[in-house]
């Protein structure tokens, strides 16, 4: 029993909590919970609680379907919405097999693999994502359009407007579990709103993203509306991406800082973009996971749909935002393809794994993009030598199919899970007869 | 009567010991001496000359002290009160010239500064406190020199003192542990008065932050040398309202400072190097953390390495309730380090580390890290205190000396291993800081010039030959370290259920049984017996065998499975014990010993061999042993051992018996990595098909005996698949078809019963439990299968072939190599099939369209329930069957006229194709590499558990064990799987590419 566990028996105790709530995610991003009570809780630390992985997406063969969840006791929360007395508190799991080690299904594994091999290179990983969620009037129908609940625009201050307070609710909430919120404003969807976590490490990150979209969802629960983070629900407005600055520490020093150089940003740093662009389509069927990532990716405006970087140029894939003079430890780049649905493990495993590829192998940093990729015409594209992201969720999976880097950072198990899991969703959907078939062909066919 | 005549004083300068004899002559009268060298006395008992030949270095000596006296004369009445002082005390006199004689460094620093001549003369021993106090002080009044210089100077003066008490100590390792006390007390108040001066230099805001610096190491542990790196922790808390991130800024600039302040060279020399790797994360970690982060960090991420340098962490200089704080908070976690998850690879990775990082040109000069040197002594009381520590407090020492002490008290070493080590680590010791005493440089290195090493061995009361003798003596000494740091962690282990010797205390068998887990012994009380059955009792042979165990229970040790290598051992000790050669071979043979313990803890297929074969361990004797023989000489063998019996079933019992000893033979050989993956195919392939023949011959001969008939017809075994193609493994079945030819005249009918009734005994025979593993028969791919006869003339064979033959039977046939029987009937049938699966033109599309849907449809049925189709070694994907599906339908359309692709072996036909473009060099790569390690794995989950695996072992010590066979190393677990998964994922899109086609 080591002091932080001791911490967590104790709080529980002194807080009055009648559950705890053991959280892990499946390899398609989706949180899972098992419940045990208090008295559990010592056991679980030391030996992890059983559960059958086989009805968990992505983790075990049915034939070997024990695992154990051990939860880590520096993720000890307390939740906010189930009430302050007799309460429920959460945790986040490792999860590995009945021999002790840990499991290969694991996206948390996943991503600390990642992390130890840039801890190898001398790296820690921090992250800092930017979140885009629809909110919606609740009791949708399917058949009918989602419908915002209002129609506001960008920054847009709207007095009285559920949106702020929602998002004054959320981020009270996210405050009180220690996630700490950077930013928030409508965003430009009507609807559509934004909120920035802070910087932090790339674990706590990917576990605060997916705090975040409990409380989100949440939050909406109690103020009567629906709050979705699906990456495209309205054609004509943007979708949600989650894009995410990133940045290399070495010990206290940023390794992406170089006072002198173009945009303040080191060899270290540029050969980071170079990997991210040059593994970008690879990388595409992790970061943007769904059928429906591509109709936002493809749909224009501020989603990148090509491998460029450029510097305040939105609609390049990597951006390196504005530099401030007396903010050396600051400089970072934006991945803006990433939508708010995927899976935050795995998204930044891949991504950290791309950049550091470009490091170790010294990838040439290609020309910036000046330009608004789209407002180019195909020829120009062509001529400057910039290739499109894939254009559907079909053309990701067959580019990571090959490869190496991919199958590498997941790991054979959840990169064998994954490839198969999505060519039956891409199956499924090209199954559907939909409305733009009907509402276009009907009349005339 | 003759009066000698008085030595002449040149003479009388040489036999003192001055190597230049004339110099020191004109020294002596040197004007700087007046007061103190009469010139009569020069050479007397008790002059001068005498005294200083006393020291390490006389010449050297006699020359500081020339240079001393002058730098005396220049200040004031220092000279005085020096030579006044030389002249009537005789104590004062020795202390000097002792230190005169053995460090230039420190002539240099009392010419500098001859006032300081006292803290030689009239050395005391001081306490930390009063070495504190000194430092600070010097530092708060640096009078005109920056006060980094002062604190040089001043640190100086008090080294004199150590260096005069030590040098003039009889015996150097006697009083080794209070000069290295004091060494450390000294560098602690170094650390202290520099924090004062960063303090200083920082103003008011050092005031924010509370820094404690904590030693580790040797000043951790009160051991320092002269000059080492001083190895240190930061550790700080904000003060009283302070913000912690401000405060902890504040205290990383005070420990930047205090590290320049001890480390820069200045005008005044530069004390030594303020090493801070061991923090946390090391080079990469912040350099001062809060004790709740070292705490979160030692809980979370330390690996076991740390652990073991916490054991020395002391505070030793700023604020002492944080440093208390700190170790308060992370010395529990020390003894908890061996209850952790990876303590036991952990700690054979350190032994092999330390074990490797020698810089190769320097290893014969190191006193400190080459084998048998002080870090080995260190590393194995260390570990040993980690282990025991645990349950044993007296055992919590941070130094070296003292601990070992505890370990010999407690039994946990044996007394006269720990005496005669804590002997050669003084020594060593010793013979280290006059190394560095010299210069005062930070060495380890033994000096090459015969000037150094003749002093070094006069500093070290060496006076005969004092070059050769340091030497000799420091490799004795290295000699016996190395012997001992060997067996200091398993001799003990013995005297839990063997008394060793009188006056040793047992080990407890709870600490032995710690000790065994910490080793690798999941069943440590098992363990244990099987110690006491070996070395109990009074016999020659129990006392050899408590020679050997020691270092056989290390090699144990370095496997996966060191309990079943000990119960084998065991048993086969009981088995042979009594026989002249057995232990003599294992005392005596050189690596005999060493490989047996590695192969026995390595695999249990071999040691299960053994066990039925206990003889065989001569194999291990020399490298011939272990060399698999030639078919011909094995097939002479088994047939002259089944030729001296008459009854069938003893006369193939006799082949096995064979068998099973080449089969361990091959065994090692292949554990030993000496032969390699086709070698060691055809070498398994020898045996079985001798074993064939020798069976086929001695069927037949029972079969006449028995019906009184004359043979009637010519047999001959055919091998198919691995058999045929020479690539068998460990767990491979014999694939065969059995073929008969009438002799001329003979009756078709009668030869057909007769050739069947042999073919049934054969099947029988290899079929029964024996000696060796059993040996499957399996001739399922005859024509028409199962429902065919099991043997068929060579006519019918034609005829069938011409009238029904399936492209799935000349697939099969690629593979058909005549292995047994008669020569004449294996020409005749490899020309008949030569057409079936070569056959001109190639294939029809259709056949081809054939083939690929049989693979296909194979893939969908034939896996077994529940076997994982991605690590299935034959079906799985990318598996076995995917090449050799490749590499079979290449050869049935092309083989016709590329007669380089005529081969039954799937890598010789892969390889052919490559060279002829028929498959590109990149997927017949992959293609390769998937089979070679599909099989290579294949053999060592035999070789490890004993039994055969289809599929890469998902238990994790299966696992582990065929990762070592593999040469992966410790730790394989799912590295295993998933190193096979991407092989044969890229194996499985070649397979596509080729099979299929794009």
């Amino acid at each position: 029993m080591d002091r932080q566990q001791e911490f967590v028996l104790r709080t529980i105790e002194e807080r009055d909590i009648r559950f705890v709530r053991l959280w892990f995610t499946d390899v398609l991003g989706t949180l899972k919970s098992v419940a045990i009570a208090p008295a559990e809780l010592e056991g679980a630390f030391a030996e992890g609680i059983g559960f059958d992985g086989s009805s968990i997406e992505g983790f075990v063969r049915v034939y070997e379907s024990d695992m154990l969840a051990q939860p880590d006791p520096g993720t000890f929360q307390v939740l906010p919405w189930r009430g302050d007395t007799g309460g429920t508190a959460r945790m986040f799991c490792d999860i590995s097999t009945p021999d002790g080690s840990r499991s290969m299904a694991d996206p948390r594994n996943v991503l600390q693999r990642a992390l130890a091999k840039a801890a190898d290179m001398g790296f820690t990983f921090y992250t800092h994502p930017e979140i885009e969620f629809y909110l919606l009037k609740p009791g949708w129908v399917p058949g009918t359009a989602p419908e915002p609940i209002d129609t506001s625009g960008y920054f847009d201050h709207t007095p009285h407007g559920s949106s702020a307070d929602f998002r004054r609710a959320a981020i009270t909430m996210l405050e009180t579990m220690g996630i700490s919120v950077e930013f928030s404003h409508h965003e430009a969807g009507p609807g559509q709103n934004e909120i920035d976590l802070r910087y932090a490490d790339a674990l706590s990150t990917a576990d605060n993203v997916m705090t975040f979209r409990t409380v989100v969802k949440e939050v909406a629960l109690e103020q009567g509306i629906y709050a979705s983070f699906m990456p495209k629900v309205f054609a004509q407005h943007p979708g949600s991406g989650m894009h995410t600055h990133m940045s290399l520490f070495e010990g206290d020093t940023n390794a992406f800082h170089e006072p002198g150089a173009p945009y303040q940003l080191s060899k270290v740093g540029r050969q980071f973009i170079a990997g991210l662009l040059h593994h970008g389509a690879e990388t595409a069927a992790v970061t943007n996971q769904w059928v429906n990532s591509y109709k936002r990716l493809w749909g224009g405006g501020e989603a990148p749909a090509h491998l460029t970087w450029g510097h305040n140029n939105r609609s390049a894939l990597v951006r390196v935002p504005m530099y401030k003079p007396d903010k050396g430890q600051s400089t970072r780049v934006e991945v803006r393809s990433i939508d708010t649905a995927c899976n935050p493990y795995l998204t930044y495993a891949v991504l950290l794994a791309a950049g550091l590829k470009g490091i170790e192998e010294g990838y040439e940093l290609p020309q910036e993009t000046e330009d608004d990729v789209w407002s180019l015409t195909d020829s120009e594209r062509r001529a400057m030598g910039i290739r499109p992201l894939p254009a559907s969720l079909s053309e990701a999976i067959e580019i990571m199919e090959d490869s190496e880097l991919v199958a590498e950072t997941l790991g054979e198990h959840v990169f064998d899970f994954f490839l198969r899991n999505k060519r039956a969703e891409w199956l499924d959907y090209r199954n559907q007869v939909t409305a733009f078939e009907l509402e276009r062909y009907l009349p005339s066919l | 009567m003759s009066s000698r005549a008085p030595e002449s004083v040149p003479a009388g300068v040489a036999r003192l010991g001055f190597t230049d004899p004339a110099r020191a002559n004109a020294l002596l009268d040197d004007p700087a001496l007046d007061g103190l060298a009469g010139t009569p006395d020069r050479i007397d008992a008790g002059g001068l000359a005498e005294a200083l030949s006393r020291t390490a270095d006389p010449d050297g000596a006699l020359l500081g002290l020339v240079r001393v006296l002058e730098s005396a004369a220049a200040s004031g009445g220092v000279r005085g009160d020096l030579v006044d002082r030389l002249g009537r005390d005789a104590t004062a006199r020795r202390r000097l010239f002792a230190v005169l004689g053995a460090s230039g460094a420190l002539v240099d620093h009392l010419v500098a500064h001859p006032e300081h001549w006292r803290a030689a003369t009239d050395a005391v021993p001081r306490d930390a406190d009063d070495r504190r106090a000194a430092l600070v002080a010097a530092v708060g009044d640096p009078g005109p020199v920056p006060p980094a210089d002062a604190l040089r100077v001043a640190y100086r003066e008090q080294l004199l003192g150590i260096a005069a008490l030590d040098l003039v100590a009889d015996d150097a390792s006697r009083v080794l542990p209070e000069t290295a006390a004091a060494l450390a007390d000294l560098a602690a108040a170094a650390l202290e008065a520099a924090l004062v001066i960063a303090r200083a230099e920082v103003g008011e805001a050092a005031d924010t932050c509370r820094l404690a610096v904590v030693a580790m190491g040797k000043t951790g542990g009160r051991e320092l040398n002269y000059v080492s790196d001083v190895d240190v922790i930061f550790v700080a808390e904000p003060a009283d309202g302070v913000a912690e991130n401000a405060a902890l800024v504040v205290a990383t600039d005070l420990a930047t400072r205090l590290m320049r302040l001890c480390s820069a060279s200045t005008p005044a020399g530069s004390l030594w190097q303020v090493d801070p790797a061991l923090r946390p994360e090391g080079k990469n970690g912040p350099l001062v953390r809060t004790v709740a982060s070292h705490r979160a960090y030692y809980e979370r991420w330390a690996k076991t390495w740390e652990f073991q340098a916490l054991l020395k962490a002391r505070p030793v200089a700023g604020d002492a309730e944080v440093g208390a704080a700190y170790v308060d908070a992370v010395r529990p976690m020390v003894w908890q380090a061996s209850a952790r998850d990876n303590f036991v690879p952990d700690v054979q990775a350190m032994r092999r580390r330390v074990e490797d990082h020698i810089p190769k040109a320097e290893a014969e000069r190191q006193i400190k890290l080459g084998p048998g040197g002080l870090r080995d002594v260190e590393f194995s009381v260390q570990l040993l205190q980690l282990v025991h520590g645990r349950a044993d407090e007296t055992l919590r020492s941070a130094s070296t000396l003292e601990a070992l002490e505890a370990l010999s008290a407690g039994g946990y070493i044996g007394r006269d291993d720990a005496a005669v080590l804590e002997a050669a680590y003084r020594w060593l010791r010793a013979l280290e800081h006059r190394v560095q005493l010299s210069r005062l440089r930070r060495t380890h290195l033994m000096p090459t010039s015969e000037q150094d090493l003749r002093r070094l061995g006069r500093a070290l009361g060496l006076r005969r030959d004092p070059a050769d003798s340091v030497q000799e003596q420091w490799r004795a000494r290295r000699r016996e370290v190395r012997r001992l740091h060997e067996r200091i962690f398993y001799r003990p282990l013995l005297s839990a259920v063997a008394r060793l010797s009188d006056q040793d205390v047992r080990l407890s068998p709870e600490a032995a049984r710690a000790r065994l887990s910490a080793l690798g012994f999941r069943d440590p009380a098992g363990a244990l017996r099987h110690l006491e059955a070996l070395t109990s009792g009074v016999s020659r042979r129990a006392a050899i065998q408590r020679q050997l165990l020691p270092v056989m229970l290390q090699w144990f040790a370095d496997e996966a499975d060191p309990d079943t290598g000990l119960l084998a051992f065991r048993k086969i000790s009981d088995e042979l014990g009594a026989t002249h050669w057995y232990l003599r071979l294992l005392r005596d043979e050189g690596s005999a010993a060493e490989r047996l313990a590695h192969t026995l803890a390595r695999s249990r297929y071999a040691g299960a061999l053994l066990e039925q074969a206990p003889e065989c361990v001569q194999f291990l004797a020399d490298a011939e042993g272990m060399t698999p023989r030639p078919r011909a000489e094995v097939l002479r063998r088994m047939r002259s051992a089944a030729g001296r019996k008459d009854d069938p079933e003893a006369a193939v019992l006799a082949a096995r018996t064979i068998r099973r000893s080449e089969l361990f033979r091959v065994a090692v050989a292949d554990l030993g990595g000496t032969i390699t993956l086709p070698q060691l195919g055809a070498a398994m392939t020898d045996l079985t098909a001798a074993l064939l023949e020798t069976t086929l011959e001695v069927a037949h001969r029972a079969v006449c005996d028995r019906t009184g008939e004359e043979p009637l017809t010519a047999l001959l075994v055919v091998g198919m698949g691995r058999l045929g193609g020479g690539e068998q493994g460990y767990g491979s079945d014999a694939d065969v078809l059995f073929v008969h030819d009438p002799l001329p005249g003979a009756d078709e009918q009668a030869a057909q019963h007769q050739a069947m009734e042999v073919v049934k005994l054969l099947i029988a025979l290899l079929g029964r439990g024996g000696p060796d593993p059993r040996l499957d028969v399996d001739a399922g791919l005859r024509p028409e299968g199962k429902n065919g006869p099991l043997v068929r003339s060579l006519a019918s064979y034609r005829e069938y072939y011409a009238r029904w033959s399936l492209v799935w039977e000349a697939q099969a046939l690629l593979r058909a190599t005549p292995v047994a029987g008669d020569p004449g009937v294996a020409e005749r049938f490899t020309e008949l099939v030569d057409s079936i699966r070569w056959p001109s033109g190639g294939l029809t599309p259709a056949q081809v369209r054939e083939i690929r849907t049989l693979k296909a449809r194979m893939e969908s049925e034939r896996l077994p329930r529940g076997a994982d189709r991605k690590t299935h070694f034959k079906l799985g994907h990318g598996g076995l069957s995917d090449v050799e599906w490749v590499v079979q339908l290449l050869q049935l359309r092309w083989a016709h006229d590329r007669p380089e692709l005529r081969t039954a072996s799937t890598l010789g036909a892969l390889e052919a194709a490559q060279r002829l473009g028929l498959v590109s060099d990149e997927h017949a790569a992959a293609l390769a590499a998937s089979w070679r390690l599909a099989s290579t794995m294949r053999n060592a989950s035999v070789l490890f558990r004993g039994k055969p695996s289809d599929a890469v072992p998902t238990y994790d010590r299966d696992a582990d064990g065929v990762a070592r066979i593999l040469g992966l190393g410790t730790g394989g677990g799912q590295d295993l799987a998933e190193h096979y998964r991407r092989v044969a994922r890229r194996a499985r899109a070649a397979f596509e590419e080729e099979f299929y086609g794009a």
